[in-house]
């Protein structure tokens, strides 16, 4: 089927608009509204909460429609029957599902919405905490001597690596003097005071080593992962990394396949719906490097003079031809203004019906090419429209056969004759099968 | 710093799992509470002047379809509706329409002109669509003998989503559901409801 979700939802309410404008609903006692202005703000309170199912992001507080009406009606005999306002909602979730809500609630995999901001809050935090301590580092940097003092008058690199060197022998020399003393030759007394004057020098060293490392990181701790990594964490690391890269490249892919793939009529960018019987394959107008210039000279005019309606038509027709939907509509919304009845603007409603039904608003797309072959009837661009619709939109195959047929009889060949004669000939075959 | 060369990659993968998750679904399906609940009953005069009541209709396999003679769509559909029932009527089908947001007339007009001898129940105030979760038509509705929803179709129906259920719906066991589920009298005007419970509409009507 081509008709699809959007465009039944659309439909539908274009549709329950007219019936409104209509009033033919009766209204029935329960659910009109009381006098109660505080009882009354709770009611408009859960309407606002509650989605409308026949619009777009409207609420049921919001929309005009009637089933929006008559669920705020149901919303008013709920609380006064005695439910609270959050009893209401839970119905409302148990009939339409947690999209109802305007607001989410806070649960499952909708915690994602309160707590991924904050993660990320967190993780800038840890970025920018990491940058500044750097940037202080570096800016000490400069005078590491001044700070070290000691050791010598080299540069921060020089006194790590003596300090090192120095830190290393007083290690060794610990080392020997426990050695010494487990063969004998050193007694316990001495022991005690060599390693107490060893270890004193090796804290001190330590020390000044320790000031050195943080006054000039680069050059010591490199030298240091270096020297001690055991190389181990960094293939991890590697390893860490191509995985989280080829999972990434994985899930692009898998997205990317459904998504760049030829889609059926009626598919959409994460999945295909119910296809299509007959998908149509048509230019609706020929395109042209010209047609650019010729927009830009027509623009001007329009500038120019606003109420300039061959201009606006031919506007729209460019438009239209080079894809640009909004702004045909709106220069055909504007000839459609200045001149409602006038045959010339037959034409924009034609548009504005091809328009309206490529945005699934198959009724309304039906009413203006209705109105264009009012003031036009032999107008080829609204008969090839209206096949259209009924030939892929709503599948009414002898209404597409017919207005096919009028369509070949009054329009001059084109590029477009032979996909109408295709489209004639299908119409006609599941005409014969229906 | 060796923890800062595993945090990066270790923090990508959450950001992927989410990402696989999103870019893997339908952004446009709305998931339905409805399918293996109770149908919700009702009680509505058809467009006849008769009284039909859901439950009276226990024990077999039902089609509820909501339509309107507005709806475009529902033109397109109706085809398949007349040959389900043509079909599978010996087989114990039956189809209920709901007539949603329309006139008595308008609707008697419509089947006049298309045919089908179905009983067709006049939903005013739509509170039978609000019972259904409706979002617009047509939907059909495939309850099982048991009077339980299998399956919920949103948008117009075509033959192979028949083929596909309505065997599903003939062959199940007529297994009742549990009995207060149609209990006589219950209806949301006088009992407090679990927001699973079907409610009675139409005719329940509160102070």
């Amino acid at each position: 089927m081509r008709l699809r979700w959007s465009l039944v939802l659309s439909l539908t309410w274009l549709s329950v608009a007219a019936a409104a404008a209509r009033a033919q609903s009766p209204l029935d006692s329960a659910g009109a509204p009381t006098r109660d202005p505080r009882f009354e703000a709770t009611v408009r309170d859960v309407a606002a909460s509650l989605r409308c199912p026949v619009c777009q992001n409207n609420s049921v507080e919001d929309s005009p429609s009637l089933l929006a009406q008559d669920m705020k009606k149901e919303i008013r005999a709920r609380l006064a029957a005695g439910e609270t306002p959050d009893q209401v909602r839970s119905y409302f979730v148990s009939r339409y599902g947690e999209w109802v809500l305007t607001k989410p609630r806070a649960a499952g995999m909708n915690l994602s919405v309160w707590l991924l901001p904050l993660v990320a809050l967190l993780g800038g935090a840890l970025v920018v905490w990491t940058a500044v301590r750097r940037w202080v580092r570096q800016g000490d940097a400069p005078r590491p001597a001044a700070v070290v003092g000691a050791p010598g008058g080299g540069t921060p690199g020089q006194d790590a690596a003596a300090l090192r060197a120095r830190k290393a022998a007083l290690q060794a020399s610990l080392q020997d003097l426990e050695a010494e003393f487990a063969a004998g030759r050193l007694d316990a007394r001495d022991l005690a005071m060599l390693t107490e004057r060893d270890q004193a020098e090796l804290t001190a060293v330590t020390e000044a080593l320790r000031r050195v490392k943080k006054d000039a990181p680069e050059p010591v701790t490199g030298a240091a992962r270096r020297s001690d990594a055991s190389g181990v964490n960094r293939w991890m690391a590697r390893l860490g990394w191509v995985v989280a890269l080829g999972a990434f490249a994985l899930v692009l892919v898998l997205s990317l396949r459904g998504s760049v793939a030829a889609r059926s009529e009626g598919g959409t960018i994460t999945g295909s719906q119910t296809a299509s019987a007959a998908p149509i394959d048509m230019e609706l107008q020929q395109t042209g490097p010209l047609d650019s210039l010729r927009i830009a000279q027509l623009e001007a005019r329009v500038r120019r003079d606003s109420t300039d309606v061959p201009a606006l038509i031919e506007l729209g027709h460019l438009y239209l031809a080079q894809g640009m939907l909004e702004k045909a509509i709106l220069v055909d919304t504007l000839a459609v203004r200045l001149q409602p009845d006038a045959p010339a603007t037959a034409e924009a409603f034609a548009h504005i019906g091809m328009i309206l039904w490529s945005l699934g608003q198959t009724d309304g797309g039906l009413k203006a090419l209705d109105k264009a072959l009012y003031l036009r009837p032999e107008l080829p661009e609204a008969l090839l429209y209206r096949g259209i619709i009924f030939f892929a939109g709503l599948q009414d195959m002898r209404a597409a056969a017919q207005t096919f047929e009028h369509y070949l009889t009054v329009a001059p060949p084109d590029a477009n004759t032979a996909r109408v004669r295709a489209m004639l000939n299908a119409a006609r075959q599941a005409a014969a099968g229906q | 710093m060796k923890w800062q060369q595993w945090a990066i990659p270790a923090s990508a993968l959450p950001v992927l799992a989410l990402l696989g998750w999103g870019l893997t679904r339908d952004a446009r399906t709305v998931p339905s509470p409805l399918p293996g609940k109770p149908a919700p009953d009702f009680a509505l005069q058809t467009l006849t002047g008769d009284s039909l009541r859901l439950t009276s209709l226990r024990g077999q396999a039902v089609l509820v379809n909501f339509w309107a003679s507005w709806c475009l769509a529902c033109r397109g559909e109706h085809h398949v509706l007349l040959d389900a029932a043509k079909r599978y009527r010996d087989q114990g089908l039956r189809i209920v329409g709901v007539v949603y947001e329309d006139s008595h007339d308008n609707a008697s007009a419509w089947i006049a002109e298309r045919g089908g001898d179905w009983p067709n129940v006049l939903d005013v105030g739509s509170r039978t669509a609000i019972q259904y979760g409706l979002f617009g038509v047509p939907e059909t509705f495939f309850v099982g003998r048991d009077g339980r929803i299998l399956y919920k179709q949103i948008g117009p129906l075509d033959s192979s989503v028949v083929d596909r259920w309505v065997p599903k719906l003939l062959a199940a066991s007529g297994a009742p559901a549990p009995t207060d589920t149609f209990a006589e009298g219950r209806s949301a005007g006088h009992v407090r409801l679990s927001p699973d419970f079907p409610t009675t509409s139409g005719t329940a009507r509160r102070p």
